[in-house]
């Protein structure tokens, strides 16, 4: 753990003698993207420089992150934005934010059912309301209100039950009468008719959308100009590891001394899983089992119409949730597919079920069309919260098992995980979700009173 | 006949018989029947039909058919209407979308003045601060967002689903599609034939005198081919796992649209090749059109779309539009042939039509009308949704199938060039082939089929692909000039912007098209994925090969939300006691698929009613299982946490269940009624998932035990009948069973026969705390014993109560609720019943964390509750916090204001620290206001020893 | 929509059938440690590849079978696999 420490008091060093990336090349102050900026480029036919640099890869660094998602980049960025860790590389086997942060629907909130997890995705949404200016680039943050209907007095229960945990921790949440959706969305059905008439909802107003790509690029950005190299097209196809009690020396009490890529080895004595999709396949190099099964989650989107729907709705007995873009496109999402697999070209009976259950929700929008459908991968756990911290092998930390729910975290995931790589010490927001709950029966409450969560 | 309408045409479609007259932005426009919206509006010299979505810019038809980025507009209250597709009808009323004020004077053009400003992904670079604006800002650019409106009124109409199996289905219906199609029935397949437009003819359609008498003749023999089903204005819009393929059926005679589900053997794709825009300065401007888009007009709808023309043509489908141009009297100003070193640079003129073009060789012609040929885009989504990834040929300049999977096969433009004759006989061996591999997967899944009639014969061979490869006919590659023009029409993306944003860094496919959104809108990257890809590979210094390109995802053609929903069937489930409790005042309420009975107008007079007279309740969605066999109380002892060997006959137990890790799964008593015969109660909620479980064991863990399952939830109509007076209603309904206290005990269950119906269970039970006797009734007589004791018990003051009454009484008496009462992680030493969890069984499901569970010290616990003002009665999930503090301790999780006791009760799930009976606990209610409350010794608030049960 | 073989009514709709899970041998509930009844509980393979999984034929035959599928293409390898007692959490 000294050995962390030490790596932090160098790269303050070197932070402050001018930004030094592991190619040993300086890094000139970027230009900041500004409305001014873009009239004089503009004006001056001038290219904007590379949002991150293209560079050689190295042969070793101090920490190498695999996965080049948003989890991944944060981490990336927040280790050396406050920690002056910068000898650090983020490996990814294809383009960066091309897994699970390319292809969420880009809702954020905070309106948790436990105190932690509360704590947690709230320190996210606060990181989300201010990253536009921290990371200079606009990622449209769109507060525009998250709401959760409740069909059965279950539900209603459930939804009272996270509206009162979110008040005793000053969260805005509270359930809303059907009179109030209404006012809020009228394009619902609140009537009787319905099959499943609505009975209420939970509504959360610091809830709302996100431009999921744009905070990649943001993270990615920002780590760029701190020295972090991005390697694109660098698939991890072994970690190594010594002395461990497993097969080929891997697992429980080893060490990790690097990763093998498709472009060479790479040493470094930390080695950080931020994928999601191939989590356990990436574990599985180091020897450790996860409690993660990978399902695809599908989502679709509509041809644009001018905007009707103000904020966004969640269903969770009727296993939807869909909000409307700026462009004026409905993006819809339901539940991961039924069974494991890897393979994402999506069915049909997933817009089938979507498309009968959004027109129970609001009948009007018969008429608009399906333009596209795509899913990713997630990683599911026994009880709806992630894998993040430290694992049996020495050296090889996990932030996965993300499931449904993986973009909102990301911002707090990239600043706790810096923090525990830096210190060595579980950050205290991620203790709940260590690895080893699953071995001591300790599973977190948000298993309590599962739904469709967006 | 109207400006630009053309005199008769060999092959027009258009009927001149049947004048049509519809509107557009108001103003008259006169067509025929056959005319498109978009054929129309040309005939009528209408030129500039849109503006496009970030620059405003005028923009007139482009490709002229479905695929046409500017030819959106709003039909009455249908928005982004494919006007180059839809067909005109009398008096529609046609609109142009996301103008403003109108079409003509849209002042967001002004957007083109700061357009240099305005580049792709400009909007991430700006806004930034002061960021509490940006919600101002995205207010201001969502007016800007392209489509047209919803009408949130827009009554549900109907749409319909339809499953088929056929044997092949050919997905497009030009030349190759006909010819398989054909090929296939003759072999004895079954094929359903999908055409995406009006008429089996796909590119022949426009064509010359040839190419119509070929589409007539095989249209005519498909047409009287009874092995074919035509389905016209129809697409196959997504083959998924196993060729399970959806097609969109647009044009039904009932339906809007209507979507098809086909699990089709094989599946033909021949959906032809789709023409590719050039990229140039001035590509968008109205005038500017493919070589398909003129022929389409001319020769289909007699309809002008300029009267001076430019042709830039590099193959045969160039020249054939110049000669047909010239055929109709159209000036030909120049034609510009790439295959000799010409090209064009630039459409000059103004916003609203272009005037001029400029060449490569520096000269300028004046024309109001500039063709483009540059080549064709196969389609392959249905072969990317296949597992294909296409490659790129340069010879050819487009992608071609990289190979054929077992199910999926190509043929027609997709699949090569040729002749006539050689399309012909390529489409007809893949019909062929189709055919014949259709038939051995038949043969495959009676086989496949344990107890299908003994399949004749054996397996034949799965026939292998001797199709000779079609030609491939060069095409010059041509994507951009050597200027900068528009490469994605429908979201105003450049090639200029696409090698910004590379040069920038994002410089992958996808990168690419998530930054600039080239490829995102409503073509869906048909017209603007291959120079898209073109450009960043030219900026990349790369080949299209290496560049790649990016995932074709369905559906291939839009499809409405109606027809994918099409009757969403979640039927409800109802006793057959309903048609008493609708006609007698009922509140009710969904419980899962059942719809309950809540109350009757007064629950509070109803517990009342029943603790100090009689009262009935419907509990029909009580699951009920019967279970038969000598190994019965082996499967009871393993499912639930207590013992079952030596339960005598006519007795009944309670018990509950848990899963593997020791959270509570149900509950519920059981009772054996003979040797080998029981039946088990579960939660209405777990009905069905118990009977799983309880098979899941028998089948996996013990196939060696005997027993037999069958579910009886709804054979049952069941009546809890409850009160002091109890006893005295149902005996005066049963003769055949001792009803007295010494002969039916409590925990005890009977067969008999009641108010004359037989083989009824009676079980004495007690939910509510009353004494009561629960009848379960053979359903077909359940309203006729429900009516007999109401008959009967009049004198007794019997009236029914409801769900709600119930649930007070439950509380009453403390019982508590799985899922309610109990959550996901509640483990069952958490309830108090730990004297219920039998560690000396050998073995049940749980054992090992319910023996962990019960030495772990802290875990919360169920308890119940009061509040210290009795008239509060604090909302379910209200939070139990330490006091002072925020930090949770528990909550409530039952809450209801008892009649019997009036005053609250609680049920509670409360920390180990506060679970001592007596033990002060802060509230906080939903008001935000905290009270005091305190734990109570037993969860039962009232008759916590349970006299009047055992009465 | 996937075809799943049910060993009883043939390839029928995945929708047909219920997903139970990895399948996997139930440990002794009165040898078991905490870790390896917990692994039980827990701990998935999650291959990609070829994965040993249980179905429930829930609106046919309505039996329990096991049969192997690639979970990277979905194609069922060998399947429906013999034999019934194959443990599984249901």
């Amino acid at each position: 753990m000294s050995f962390l420490r030490s790596l932090s008091l160098n790269s303050v060093g070197q932070r402050v003698a001018g930004s030094r990336g592991a190619n040993g090349d300086s890094q000139s102050k970027p230009p900041r993207y500004s409305a001014g900026g873009l009239f004089v480029k503009g004006a001056r036919n001038q290219p904007w420089p590379r949002v991150w640099r293209e560079v050689p890869l190295q042969k070793s660094y101090d920490v190498v992150i695999v996965g080049g998602g948003v989890h991944g980049l944060a981490c990336a960025y927040y280790l050396a934005t406050n920690h002056g860790i910068t000898n650090v590389a983020v490996l990814d086997k294809a383009y960066l934010g091309s897994g699970g942060s390319g292809r969420n629907t880009a809702i954020v909130r905070s309106n948790y059912l436990t105190p932690e997890g509360v704590a947690f995705y709230d320190r996210s949404l606060t990181l989300y309301n201010t990253m536009s200016v921290d990371l200079n680039l606009n990622v449209m943050f769109s507060e525009r209100g998250h709401m959760t209907l409740a069909h059965t007095d279950g539900a209603l229960r459930t939804m009272r039950w996270r509206a009162e945990v979110n008040k005793l921790q000053d969260i805005d949440s509270s359930v809303i009468d059907p009179q109030e959706v209404k006012k809020l969305a009228p394009s619902l059905d609140v009537s009787d008719h319905a099959r499943y008439p609505i009975l209420g909802a939970l509504y959360h107003p610091p809830g709302g959308t996100i431009r999921h790509d744009a905070v990649v690029w943001g993270y990615a950005r920002g780590a760029d100009h701190r020295g972090v190299e991005m390697h694109q097209k660098t698939e991890v196809l072994d970690i190594l590891v010594e002395g461990g009690e497993g097969r080929d020396g891997k697992g429980a009490g080893g060490k990790v001394t690097g990763v093998r890529t498709n472009r060479g080895d790479i040493s470094a004595p930390i080695v950080v899983n931020c994928t999601a999709g191939w989590a356990t396949l990436i574990s599985d190099m180091a020897g450790v089992k996860l409690p993660i099964s990978t399902r695809p989650l599908q989502a679709a989107v509509t041809e644009p119409v001018k905007v009707f729907l103000p904020t966004v709705v969640v269903s969770g007995s009727l296993h939807v949730y869909v909000s409307q873009t700026d462009r004026g496109e409905l993006v819809f999402g339901a539940s991961v597919d039924p069974f494991n697999t890897y393979n994402i070209r999506g069915s049909l009976e997933f817009t089938e079920e979507l498309a009968g259950h959004v027109l129970e929700l609001m009948p009007g929008i018969s008429r608009m069309r399906l333009l596209r459908q795509w899913s990713g991968l997630c990683d599911m756990t026994p009880d709806y919260s992630p894998v993040m911290g430290f694992t049996p092998v020495d050296g090889f930390l996990c932030d996965v098992g993300w499931g449904t729910y993986g973009f909102k975290a990301g911002p707090v995931s990239g600043e706790q995980m810096a923090e525990t790589i830096a210190t060595g010490q579980t950050a205290k927001l991620i203790e709940p979700f260590k690895l080893s709950r699953f071995a001591t029966g300790e599973l977190v409450g948000e298993k309590g009173a599962a739904a469709v969560g967006h | 006949m109207t400006a630009n309408r053309l005199p008769a045409q060999p092959g027009e479609y258009i009927d001149r018989s049947k004048p049509i007259s519809f509107t557009w932005n108001g103003e008259p426009i006169q067509g025929f029947e056959g005319d498109t919206i978009a054929s129309a509006l040309t005939a009528n010299g209408v030129r500039v039909v849109a503006r496009s979505m970030k620059y405003h810019r005028p923009r007139g038809y482009l490709t002229n058919d479905f695929w046409d980025p500017n030819s959106f507009v709003q039909v009455g209250d249908d928005p982004n209407v494919r006007s180059a597709h839809r067909l005109a009808e009398a008096n529609m009323a046609v609109e142009a979308q996301n103008v403003w004020p109108s079409l003509e004077r849209d002042i967001r053009a002004a957007n083109g003045l700061v357009s240099r400003f305005l580049t792709a992904g400009f909007y991430y670079k700006t806004f930034i601060k002061p960021q509490r604006l940006w919600p101002a800002y995205a207010k201001v650019l969502s007016t800007f967002a392209p489509g047209g409106t919803v009408d949130l009124d827009t009554p549900h109409r109907y749409h319909d689903k339809r499953y088929a199996h056929p044997d092949v289905v050919v997905a497009g219906g030009g030349p190759a599609g006909m010819a398989a199609a054909l090929a296939a029935a003759d072999e004895g397949a079954s094929v359903m034939l999908v055409e995406h437009g009006h008429q089996l003819g796909g590119h022949l359609l426009w064509g010359d005198v040839n190419d119509r008498m070929l589409a007539d003749e095989l249209r005519s023999r498909v047409e009287s081919h009874d092995g074919i089903e035509v389905l016209l204005d129809s697409t196959v819009t997504g083959r998924y796992d196993d060729n399970w393929t959806a097609i969109v059926q647009r044009s039904h005679p009932i339906a809007v649209e209507r979507l098809i589900k086909a699990r089709a053997k094989m599946l033909v794709v021949a959906a032809g090749l789709i023409e590719r825009p050039y990229v140039f300065a001035g590509n968008d401007k109205p005038g500017v059109m493919t070589s398909g888009a003129v022929r389409r007009f001319v020769n289909m709808y007699a309809a002008r779309p300029g009267t001076r023309a430019v042709v830039f043509t590099s193959n045969d489908d160039g020249d054939a539009a110049a000669e047909d141009l010239a055929r109709v009297g159209i000036e030909l100003a120049r034609v510009v042939d790439a295959r000799t070193g010409g090209n064009i640079v630039a459409a000059k003129g103004g916003a609203k039509s272009v005037e001029g073009v400029e060449l490569a060789d520096g000269s300028t012609v004046d024309c109001d009308l500039l063709v483009t040929a540059v080549g064709w885009t196969a389609p392959t989504s249905l072969l990317n949704m296949s597992g294909d990834r296409p490659v790129y040929d340069e010879l050819a300049a487009r992608f071609f199938p990289s190979r054929d999977i077992d199910t999926v096969l190509t043929t027609g433009g997709m699949a090569g060039d040729g002749s006539h004759e050689e399309l012909v006989a390529h489409a007809t061996a893949t019909g062929r082939l189709a055919a014949g591999r259709a038939a051995v997967t038949t043969h495959r899944l009676q086989a496949a089929t344990a107890r299908a009639a003994a399949v004749s014969g054996a397996e034949p061979a799965w026939p292998s692909d001797d199709r000779s490869a079609l030609p491939r006919h060069p095409q010059r590659e041509l994507f951009r000039s050597t200027t900068h023009g528009i490469v994605d029409y429908s979201e105003d993306v450049g090639s200029k912007d696409l090698v910004a944003a590379a040069k920038e860094g994002y410089d992958s496919v996808e990168l690419l098209k998530r930054y600039t959104t080239a490829t995102m809108g409503p073509s869906q990257g048909k017209l603007e994925t291959v120079n898209t890809v073109a450009v960043l590979a030219e900026a990349r210094g790369e080949t299209i090969e290496e560049v790649g390109t990016t995932v074709w995802r369905p559906p291939y053609a839009p499809i409405t939300l109606g027809a994918l929903g099409g009757r969403v069937f979640e039927p409800v489930r109802v006793s057959s006691i309903q048609p008493w409790h609708e006609a007698n005042g009922v509140t009710t309420i969904l419980a899962g698929q059942w719809i309950r009975p809540e109350h009757y107008g007064d629950p509070a007079a109803e517990v009342r009613n029943t603790r100090e007279n009689v009262g009935i309740t419907d509990v029909t969605p009580l699951g009920k299982l019967d279970l038969q066999g000598p190994d019965v109380p082996k499967l009871l002892s393993q499912l639930y946490t207590n013992k079952w060997m030596k339960l005598g006959v006519g007795n009944v137990r309670y018990g509950i269940m848990c899963a593997e890790d020791g959270v509570v799964l149900d509950d519920g008593v059981t009772g054996r009624l003979g040797d080998e015969h029981y039946l088990m109660t579960t939660t209405s909620s777990g009905a069905g998932a118990i009977w799983e479980w309880a098979e899941n064991w028998l089948q996996t863990e013990h196939p060696e035990w005997q027993v037999h399952v069958t579910p009886v939830t709804t054979g049952f109509t069941s009546i809890n009948v409850a009160g002091p007076k109890s006893r005295e209603l149902v005996s005066r309904l049963v003769d055949d069973v001792d009803l007295s206290p010494e002969a039916f005990a409590y925990m005890q269950v009977r067969t008999g026969t009641v108010a004359g119906v037989p083989n009824c269970f009676m079980w004495r039970i007690g939910f509510t705390g009353e004494l009561s006797f629960e009848l379960h009734v053979p359903s077909g007589h359940g309203l006729h014993v429900w009516e007999s004791l109401l008959e009967a018990g009049a004198d007794l003051g019997v009236k029914a109560f409801g769900l709600e009454a119930q649930r007070i009484m439950r509380l009453e008496k403390g019982h508590f609720i799985v899922g309610q009462d109990t959550d996901g992680l509640t483990k069952a030493p958490s309830t108090g019943m730990g004297a219920l969890i039998k560690l000396d069984k050998d073995d049940f499901a749980g054992k090992p964390e319910l023996e962990w569970a019960l030495q772990d010290q802290s875990l919360p616990h169920v308890v119940a509750i009061q509040t210290t003002d009795p008239r509060i009665v604090p909302e379910e999930a209200s939070q139990i916090v330490r006091a002072g503090t925020n930090e949770i301790l528990g909550r409530i999780t039952s809450s209801r204001m008892s009649p019997t006791l009036n005053r609250s009760i609680c049920l509670g799930q409360v920390a180990p620290e506060v679970a001592a009976a007596g033990s002060e606990l802060t509230v906080v209610l939903t008001t935000g206001e905290r009270i005091t409350a305190r734990v109570m010794e037993h969860h039962a608030h009232f008759d916590p020893e349970g006299e009047r049960l055992r009465g | 929509m996937l075809l799943v073989p049910c060993p009883n009514c043939g390839p029928r709709n995945a929708s047909d059938l219920r997903y139970v899970g990895e399948a996997g041998p139930r440990p002794d509930p009165n040898t078991a440690t905490e870790a390896e009844w917990r692994s039980y509980l827990y701990i998935e393979d999650n291959p990609a590849g070829l994965l040993r999984e249980t179905w429930y034929c829930r609106a046919g035959c309505r039996r329990y079978f096991v049969a192997e599928r690639d979970t990277t293409s979905n194609e069922f390898v060998n399947s429906p696999l013999p034999g019934n007692k194959i443990g599984g959490k249901a």
